[in-house]
């Protein structure tokens, strides 16, 4: 009797300790995921902060907007022109100084208020916002960017439209084949996933440089030429591989038959059986499938670098062209590299339940 | 005996008309990866030096022999090599620090969906960006890590990103960070796949946690270390992006020269074509056999 006691008492105090012990594991978890959360974050804030943060300011610790530095009237214009990538006929516009004067670029600001009778305020107060908001008005400015930014859109829609329905063939295909013939197939598609992208790149380039040079007309600059580079670019993002052709295959061939073969007695085509009756019960996979090549087309770089043309490429080749011409003005690239990342950051932010599951589930799949 | 024979030959039919589904993606795939490397095979025994090279000199075995024998060559290639393999080590190193560690933590505590949103976050950051953030944080004199470093006393002297560390600590740093969302959820569906019994059973046993990492869920868990691993393996193998940002291509950081920039410097810029394709896949052949090595492993050990 007493024997049974102790041995209830016993576990009932291990069981005590061992949900004591839990509840302090779950204290102290959730204590380091806030400080890991804050440390991911971390890049991402002071990226935001830098684009603001002037040239000039960047070799002191700011970790928060700095207020704009007291402008020196005796500052040169062609040197204000050149740091703030300023159009000087806008700043005679601004400033109020007919377009026909010639500004000397050793001329300062002092001499200009004397000159034409303006006062130091309003100039000031002009040059104060360059100081801030270099990076965005140069990059927003700057009709490159809004056209990089098209195309980089263009692209990730055309592949993500373009491999879901390439996938779903492929997948609908496979489902009706036996294991044997599935395996042979996805096979192939696995392959791509252990091939360095460099490796594959050099040969590739090659043979889409010899089909585009068939088409005449392709050497010259024109529409022609980069609407075959852009059309390259979505065709190898189209191209499947092993996580588009898996999750459309799994998802497919857990469909019962019953439903196709109702499909085909009542004489519809296998056409009209995906288009009207596959394609709406795909929700699932498509999201999924959505969800993991987004990110991976949106921040493609290496295609896009090495197939369009300069003035034709998406945005982030776009950055790399630009930090030649701005190497000593990080200001604009921080702001590039922000804004590129921003459209992702928010639809990722929105739908983040979607990519969750999406990242899941390529996961178990592999 | 004439009904069977039609039978048979409209399954086959049917059984056409599902691969004839499957063709249109599949043509496009083998077209723009796997017929490439036929059509490149020729090129590797001449000297074709560009894409678009008029004047083409069959060399024999030159460029597979170059690499064993010409001193200049090994000079540029070897230190490329040696920042390769360290940079993949400790890339390696990164999948566990991060992705393990986190899975583990998130499976001790239960799913925290926020918690798995944070950590997901910087996989929307393009690699080109995170080199660019990694000069931003660590860049000699503006770096604002190293200036908030510097300014709390945890290090004495600036970090150089365009030093030997930059690209052998701080990068695998940030591409673990950057990663770190991807390779935990890989290590939480391993972990979510192991059976509950077996650990309650390792409790009531009273194993430690370490005897019951090691013993039970270790164990359990080899298809998704397989898996990480064949990931981290042939990206950063043929990690290009973050270097490029960092400079790589035409910011004279010579530390961040490893072998992608090397191949794609032979090929594209400095008209060495036919040498860089044959050494490129002298390099990465080895890779992807282990790799269709791995991934077959992969398969047998969850089927």
């Amino acid at each position: 009797m007493s024997v049974s006691k102790t041995v209830a008492e016993q576990r009932a105090r291990t069981i005590l300790a061992y949900s004591r012990r839990k509840q302090l594991l779950k204290v102290i978890g959730t204590a380091v995921m806030v400080i890991y959360a804050l440390v991911t974050v971390f890049p991402f804030y002071v990226l935001f902060i830098r684009t603001f943060v002037s040239t000039k300011d960047s070799t002191e610790l700011h970790l928060w907007i700095p207020p704009a530095r007291e402008l020196s009237m005796d500052a040169q214009i062609g040197n204000l022109a050149v740091f703030y990538n300023l159009d000087l006929k806008k700043v005679k516009e601004a400033l109020g100084i007919p377009q026909t004067e010639f500004l000397q670029s050793r001329i300062t600001l002092k001499q200009i208020s004397e000159k034409y009778n303006i006062p130091p305020e309003k100039i000031r107060s002009y040059f104060a916002g360059f100081y801030t908001y270099n990076g965005w008005i140069t990059l927003l400015s700057g009709l490159d960017f809004w056209c990089a930014l098209g195309r980089t859109l263009l692209v990730t829609a055309g592949s993500l439209i373009g491999l879901t329905i390439l996938s779903i063939f492929t997948g609908y295909g496979l489902a009706g084949l036996k294991r044997r013939g599935q395996m042979i197939i996805y096979n192939v598609y696995l392959l791509q996933m252990v091939i360095p992208a460099m490796l594959i790149i050099l040969p590739q380039f090659m043979i889409v440089q010899w089909f585009v040079r068939l088409l005449p007309g392709y050497e010259n600059p024109g529409f022609l030429r980069s609407a075959v580079q852009i059309l390259a670019v979505v065709l190898i993002n189209i191209k499947g591989g092993a996580v588009s052709t898996m999750i459309m295959t799994s998802f497919i061939s857990a469909i019962p038959k019953e439903i196709e073969e109702a499909a085909q007695l009542d004489g519809a085509s296998q056409m009209q059986y995906m288009r009207y009756i596959l394609f709406p019960l795909l929700k699932v996979p498509i999201a999924s499938l959505v969800v993991i090549m987004l990110p991976q087309f949106w921040n493609q770089f290496l295609e896009p670098f090495v197939y369009l043309d300069q003035n034709n490429t998406t945005l982030l080749p776009l950055i790399q062209n630009l930090s030649g011409v701005y190497s000593t003005n990080f200001q604009i690239l921080y702001t590039a590299i922000f804004v590129s990342i921003l459209p992702l950051a928010i639809v990722y932010l929105v739908f983040r339940r979607f990519f969750i599951e999406g990242a899941m589930a390529g996961a178990v799949k592999g | 005996m004439r009904l069977g024979r039609s039978a048979a030959s409209y399954q086959s039919r049917a059984v056409l008309v599902q691969y004839l589904f499957a063709t249109p993606q599949f043509v496009l795939f083998l077209l723009l990866t796997i017929v490439p490397f036929f059509v490149a095979l020729p090129v590797l025994f001449t000297d074709q030096a560009n894409y678009t090279d008029p004047q083409i000199h069959h060399v024999g075995f030159a460029n597979f022999t170059a690499l064993f024998t010409d001193a200049g060559l090994q000079a540029e290639y070897l230190p490329a090599l040696r920042r390769t393999v360290t940079f993949v080590a400790a890339n390696y190193l990164m999948i566990y620090i991060f992705g393990l560690s986190l899975a583990l933590l998130m499976y001790e505590i239960g799913f925290r969906g926020w918690f798995f949103t944070v950590v997901y976050l910087p996989l929307m950051a393009s690699g080109f960006a995170t080199g660019f953030m990694a000069v931003m944080l660590f860049s000699v004199s503006t770096g604002t890590a190293n200036l908030l470093f510097l300014k709390l006393g945890l290090i004495q002297k600036a970090i150089d990103i365009k030093s030997g560390t930059g690209t052998s600590i701080i990068l695998p740093i940030l591409v673990g960070w950057r990663w770190a969302g991807f390779n935990m959820a890989i290590f939480l569906s391993g972990l979510l796949s192991i059976p509950r019994e077996t650990i309650d059973a390792a409790v009531v046993d009273g194993a430690s946690y370490w005897q019951r990492l090691i013993r039970v869920y270790f164990p359990q868990m080899w298809p998704s270390f397989i898996m990480a691993s064949t990931f981290c393996l042939i990206g950063s193998f043929g990690v290009f992006d973050e270097l490029v940002a960092m400079g790589a291509l035409y910011g004279g950081n010579e530390e961040a020269k490893l072998l992608s920039v090397f191949f794609f410097n032979a090929a594209f810029r400095s008209d060495r074509l036919a040498l860089g394709m044959t050494m490129a896949l002298e390099t990465f052949l080895p890779l992807v056999l282990v790799g269709v090595f791995m991934q077959r492993l992969q398969r047998r050990l969850q089927y």
